[in-house]
């Protein structure tokens, strides 16, 4: 279709929309038949705004030849009463959907997807921490809990009980681990209460496995069935 | 014309009291003005609206009609403003991409069973295309297109309708026509 944007150098504009339209006189449509043989212009105009009739034509026939019946225009019981041609319009969700996002202004539909996609962001988040919580557990399992003060000190209070155990049938030394013990500090008794205890029984430097649990025990560093893990851990794999 | 005398007779036995006057001219009108009304709107449930809000008002200002003017230029002129004012209200409120919908809805249950669906989808699109090709149109020429295409009235009834000169109308449905070409090809006519 030729496009037609600038002006017609034909300045009978006004007689081609009567002779498109059915309006020319005899004589009018004769002379612009002829017109249209010599003018290029108004011959290409004339077929495309033919075109353009003819489209709108159609639309008029489909639209109005199902839009149009007189007994839902009831323009007389409008006047009588205030009823008006009722008619439903059921949008399904997705339709509904579609609708609040083409009245909506461009502000509200970012923020709506920004929205979206933080709360997709937050429930993946949710989701990788949940799974990964077990495995973290059971690391955390075996790792120390307590700080290195604190491990002293509970070794520390360990070792003095079993101390005070083994002293007894050998006071003289235990009074000279005592005495020599007492102005010293932690590290100091925490080696002689070692040393206290090695001539009793041949054993190597620090606790053997059996102590070692039952030390860990003690701290609470393996848990109780009726008993929380301390520090740091709120939930055990058994609950 | 018959008509027109017989229309001015009926307005003058309406307000005489007559009750059934004023329905005899709605029956006459009523499809020519809802044929405006859909041209411009567009929409069947906005031209049924549309149309009942023209007769209303003509029926409430009945007795401001002097007979100065045909009764069916008056009838197109209420007719065209109360468009107008549909047409601004629904730009305000932003309704605008669902009326393709549902009139795409609501045409494919019109068409005849025995139409192919491609064919039905390209006289859809057709359709749509032209409608709203007609819509965009400023308000002064779509009134013209419309009177001329939907209600098939003269360029001298065009003219005595919108109290403009003969020559105006034409150069106007030029115009018309020229822009609704422009447009059309846009969308692949």
């Amino acid at each position: 279709m030729p496009n037609i944007n600038e002006r017609p150098v034909c300045h009978r504009a006004e007689d081609l929309v009567t002779y498109l339209y059915g309006e020319a006189s005899e004589v009018e449509a004769r002379d612009f038949t002829e017109h249209l043989q010599q003018c290029d212009a108004c011959r290409s105009e004339f077929g495309v705004y033919q075109q353009v009739h003819d489209s709108i034509l159609l639309w008029r026939n489909e639209a109005l030849g199902t839009a149009f019946s007189p007994a839902a225009v009831s323009i007389e019981s409008t006047i009588d009463s205030t009823q008006f041609v009722q008619h439903e319009r059921k949008l399904t969700a997705l339709a509904a959907l579609r609708e609040f996002f083409s009245v909506s202004p461009l502000w509200l539909r970012a923020a709506t997807g920004f929205a979206a996609l933080l709360l997709c962001v937050l429930g993946a988040l949710a989701l990788s921490r949940s799974w990964n919580k077990p495995v973290q557990l059971a690391n955390k399992a075996t790792e120390p809990k307590y700080s290195q003060q604190d491990f002293d000190q509970a070794l520390q209070k360990r070792l003095d009980e079993m101390a005070r155990l083994n002293t007894e049938p050998t006071p003289p030394k235990a009074n000279e681990a005592s005495t020599k013990s007492k102005p010293t500090d932690n590290g100091n008794r925490t080696q002689l209460a070692v040393n206290r205890v090695q001539p009793k029984t041949p054993r190597p430097r620090g606790l053997n496995r059996q102590e070692r649990e039952q030390l860990a025990s003690d701290l609470r560093l393996v848990p109780r069935d009726d008993e929380e893990l301390p520090l740091g851990l709120s939930d055990e794999p058994n609950q | 014309m018959e008509t027109a005398t017989n229309d001015e007779q009926m307005v003058e036995r309406a307000l005489s009291g007559d009750p059934e006057a004023f329905g005899e001219i709605v029956r006459r009108w009523e499809r020519r003005i809802f044929a405006l009304a859909f041209g411009m709107l567009g929409r069947e449930e906005d031209a049924r609206d549309a149309t009942q809000e023209t007769f209303l008002a003509a029926f409430r200002n009945l007795r401001g009609f002097r007979g100065e003017a045909k009764v069916s230029s008056w009838l197109h002129r209420i007719a065209v403003n109360q468009c107008i004012t549909r047409q601004r209200r629904a730009k305000v409120r932003g309704e605008t991409s669902l009326e393709d919908e549902a009139e795409k809805n609501a045409a494919v249950f019109a068409l005849p069973l025995d139409v192919s669906p491609a064919r039905t989808a390209e006289k859809l699109e057709r359709s749509v295309a032209v409608r709203r090709a007609v819509g965009s149109l400023p308000p002064d020429l779509r009134q013209v297109v419309v009177m001329k295409e939907f209600e098939e009235l003269t360029f001298q009834q065009i003219s005595e309708a919108l109290e403009l000169p003969l020559s105006t109308v034409k150069s106007r449905l030029y115009t018309a026509l020229r822009q609704l070409q422009m447009r059309l090809q846009k969308f692949g006519k």
